[in-house]
């Protein structure tokens, strides 16, 4: 029939052009994309509006700086956490993780007599393993035998707290001369970027970078968005998704050797507490579905930048540090239940 | 034999979107009698029982059980009336006990707490009355399929039941479980119960019910004794006009390719399949046509390495493999559509351009790994138009926003792109519509045309007819029978595996 009439074409190859006029969806479906990060930084504009109005301090150049460093660890790691969640994953060890990492540098290069930059190295290397460590276990569990990733890297998050509490016998573990990665500036005025604010946005940029154009980053999508579909398509989740927690461990370790030379001590039962919530919190309100396939880099900044913004801002207005927590558990849930609204809207 | 109670449904209407699918349908049941319902999929039956258990709202019509007349029920309501409803897919709780589970939601209680006891007593009383022999305190997991259907009957039948609709019952079942179902359906029937067997089987229906009403397209098309009725005239009845609709693709103007491109010889697998002989020639499509459950699938994905092979070989393209997974099977040159897009196919909430370009990843991007939006964009241009793609023109549009025949045809060039030279197309029209099918089987010819080996395990005759050049037939996880070129027919398939 119109097989026959058809231009002799080569379909396996894909060039033919056959017939067949493009009908064009139907207008309501047109523009849905537009509103999921829109939303964000209307809500982010709005804080500032309001935080400017109430205190004169809040535009100045340093307290941005100050919002940066603040928001700079948890950057660091929400990072890997966006790619993670992406694929239907978590990492909740990665609060305590960071406490580990720095207990284990102040441990290690705290006290140590010897060149101090020499200990100051070790440390560093060994951070990094271990981060690494975190990310191998968390992955070993989750991919190899199968444990859900929520209750593998809840357990690893009571670990890790556990041990840094051991190495530090509960104390708080100083360390002196490891200072640059936290406090120190590029440049002097007016360059004086924080060091940790560069480390924040190159991390960010090297994952946005994988996750919009290395097959890496688009299989992470696919496995979340269908894990069946994608292994039926080829796609080697187990061995991706390992990947993605070693990464997340990998981040952590920055997070804190970041976290231990801005405080310039390790506590090791209050460092980094709660960092999980606010990891979470920044990326499920950038927009990241928790059912997966869905979430973005630029997402996760705004996330973070409304966290940074919001407790920065009632710093200055001297609110007890106890709302900020009171304040960041409604945004979660807030987020979560504009992801929930969203899904049932738009029907997607 | 009759109870005197009737359920009547009269001038029943229903739209989805717009789209009526039922177009002032009757029925008319007897207590102490079976009546049949039976039509192709997507002819309504569903629909029209789903409205009587009170799962759906009738748009018009009007319910009549015994003295009383509802313009629409609701579950609770239907219940109460003492309509059940036992599902094609399984509603239980497999965590819980058989006994739990008969009385699910109905637990004896007192002061808050269950009396495990009666629930006990209960269970045995109602598995008696069945005629098995279970014992009630296993959890429902530990059982077989049939047996858990089982323990769905019970659940139905527990209580004042005064009707009962069976959807498909048989799918899963062995012989022997069929043979059990149907005793206890007689059982019921002796009891005065008014049961609505819905079935896509001949057979059964010849088995098992008094009176039979066929639906077709969301009208009844036939209503009668089921002795005064032939087998061919429930056929007629059932496919239509259509049954002189269907049309063999035009004769092949190609030749064949000499070493198959897919070969099974003796390949069995577990309890899926066994004994299946099976070649595809470059170039040639060939079907594997089965009732669901008849295997056909589990044989696509043997040779897709998601399923091992427990006897005999598979070849491909001569060569004997035994893939350990997907990705192996994709490298050598296998592409799978799988039947059930949403849940094994599409990335939903991802762009159509991801979607057809995901296999084909480490080709199209710079080093292996580097992939920019425009080299899927130019992926997408080649399948849009080839495969004529309804969508907007926009490679980012999200694939949950096209129509299920767009959606499959962007599946299929998934595996174009991928150069895949043995396609595995499970089902592949399934939830299409009418135009596109047509075009995803000009589409199918043509990739055989330029020397792609084919395979169809499908359980859509018609769909045999308009695409395959050969054709065979699976029941029970055995080829029953193979049709070559010219003996095609929808009579020769139904008739071959079975009614």
């Amino acid at each position: 029939m119109a097989d026959e009439q058809a231009p002799v074409t080569t379909l396996a190859s894909g060039e033919a052009a056959a017939e067949g006029p493009a009908v064009a969806e139907p207008e309501a479906r047109r523009g849905r994309r537009v509103p999921e990060v829109a939303a964000l930084v209307l809500f982010l504009v709005a804080e500032i509006v309001f935080f400017s109005i109430k205190s004169p301090y809040f535009l100045e150049r340093d307290n941005w700086f100050n919002i940066l460093t603040a928001i700079a660890v948890v950057g660091v790691i929400a990072a890997p956490a966006t790619l993670l969640l992406v694929a239907g994953q978590f990492d909740l060890s990665v609060g305590s993780g960071t406490a580990f990492c720095g207990v284990i540098m102040a441990y290690v290069a705290g006290d140590q007599a010897g060149s101090l930059d020499k200990a100051n190295w070790l440390g560093v290397v060994l951070v990094l393993l271990a981060g690494l460590a975190i990310g191998t276990i968390n992955g070993f569990f989750v991919t190899v035998v199968g444990v859900n990733a929520l209750i593998t890297t809840l357990g690893m998050l009571a670990v890790l707290r556990g041990l840094s509490q051991v190495i530090a016998s509960g104390q708080t573990l100083f360390l002196g001369a490891f200072s640059g990665l936290g406090q120190g500036r590029v440049a002097a005025a007016p360059f004086d970027i924080p060091i940790s604010a560069i480390i924040l946005v190159v991390v960010l940029a090297i994952f946005w970078f994988v996750m919009r154009y290395t097959v890496y980053g688009r299989s992470m999508y696919a496995i979340g968005s269908n894990p069946v579909a994608a292994r039926l398509s080829g796609v080697r989740s187990r061995r991706l998704i390992y990947i993605g927690f070693l990464l997340s461990g990998l981040c952590t370790a920055i997070g804190g050797l970041m976290l231990v030379s801005e405080v310039g001590a390790a506590a090791s039962g209050t460092a980094a507490l709660g960092y999980e919530l606010q990891v979470v919190t920044a990326v499920i309100l950038g927009g990241a579905s928790l059912a997966g396939g869905r979430g973005t880099i630029l997402g996760t900044v705004l996330g973070l930048l409304i966290i940074g913004v919001l407790n920065n801002g009632l710093n200055l207005l001297s609110v007890d540090a106890f709302w900020q927590q009171v304040a960041q558990g409604t945004l979660l849930i807030a987020a979560v239940s504009f992801d929930q609204l969203r899904i049932r809207f738009t029907g997607e | 034999m009759s109870s005197g109670f009737r359920l009547e449904a009269r001038g029943i209407r229903k739209s989805f979107g717009g789209v009526e699918v039922l177009h002032g349908v009757d029925l008319t049941a007897a207590g102490g009698s079976v009546l049949a319902l039976l039509g192709e999929n997507g002819a309504g039956k569903s629909t029209l029982v789903k409205i009587i258990a009170g799962d759906y709202h009738a748009d018009a019509g009007e319910i009549q059980i015994g003295d009383e007349v509802h313009a629409s029920l609701d579950p609770v309501t239907a219940r109460g009336l003492g309509i059940r409803m036992i599902f094609q897919e399984m509603a239980d709780a497999p965590a819980l006990s058989i006994a739990e589970n008969i009385a699910l939601g109905r637990w004896p209680r007192r002061r808050g707490l269950v009396r495990w006891r009666e629930l006990r007593r209960h269970a045995e009383q109602v598995l008696d009355e069945l005629g098995v022999d279970l014992d009630p305190e296993r959890p429902v997991s530990s059982l077989r399929i049939g047996e858990r259907q089982v323990v769905e009957i019970a659940r139905a039948i527990s209580g004042d039941v005064r009707c009962l609709i069976l959807d498909e019952p048989t799918a899963a079942l062995s012989a022997q479980e069929v043979e059990r179902l149907f005793t206890f359906v007689h059982r019921l029937r002796e009891r005065g119960v008014v049961l609505v067997y819905i079935t896509h089987r001949l057979d059964e229906v010849r088995q098992i019910a008094d009176y039979v009403q066929v639906l077709r397209d969301g009208n009844v098309v036939l209503y009668g004794k089921v002795s005064d009725l032939d087998r061919r005239a429930l056929v007629s009845a059932m496919v239509g006009r259509a049954i002189d609709d269907v049309q063999r693709p035009p004769p092949r103007t190609w030749e064949l390719g000499e070493t198959p491109v897919l070969r099974f010889a003796g390949a069995s697998s577990g309890t899926a399949f066994r004994d299946v002989d099976l070649d595809v020639f470059p170039g040639e499509v060939v079907a594997l046509y089965g009732k669901v459950g008849s295997g056909t699938a589990e044989v696509a994905e043997a040779a897709f390495g998601t399923r091992r092979l427990t006897a005999g070989t598979f070849e491909l393209d001569g060569r004997s493999r035994s893939f350990r997974g997907p990705v192996q099977a994709i490298d050598a040159g296998v592409g799978l559509l799988p039947a059930d897009r949403q849940r094994e196919g599409a990335f939903m909430v991802r762009p159509v351009a991801e979607n057809i370009s995901a296999p084909s990843w480490p080709r199209l991007a710079k080093l292996k790994q580097f992939i920019t939006s425009r080299a899927e964009a130019l992926a997408y241009r080649r399948w849009h138009d080839a495969l004529s793609i309804r969508s907007r023109e926009d490679p980012k549009q999200p694939m949950a926003t096209l129509s299920g025949g767009n959606q499959q045809k962007v599946m299929l060039g998934r595996w174009l792109e991928r150069r895949s030279h043995a396609l595995l197309l499970v089902e592949p029209t399934r939830g299409v519509d009418v135009g596109a099918r047509q075009e995803i089987y000009r589409s199918i010819r043509r990739l055989g045309s330029e020397g792609v080996g084919i395979l169809i395990p499908t359980s859509d005759y018609e769909e045999v007819v308009q695409v395959a050049d050969r054709a065979l037939v699976m029941a029970r996880g055995q080829i029953v029978a193979r049709l070559a070129e010219d003996s095609i027919s929808t009579e020769q398939l139904i008739e071959a595996a079975g009614g």
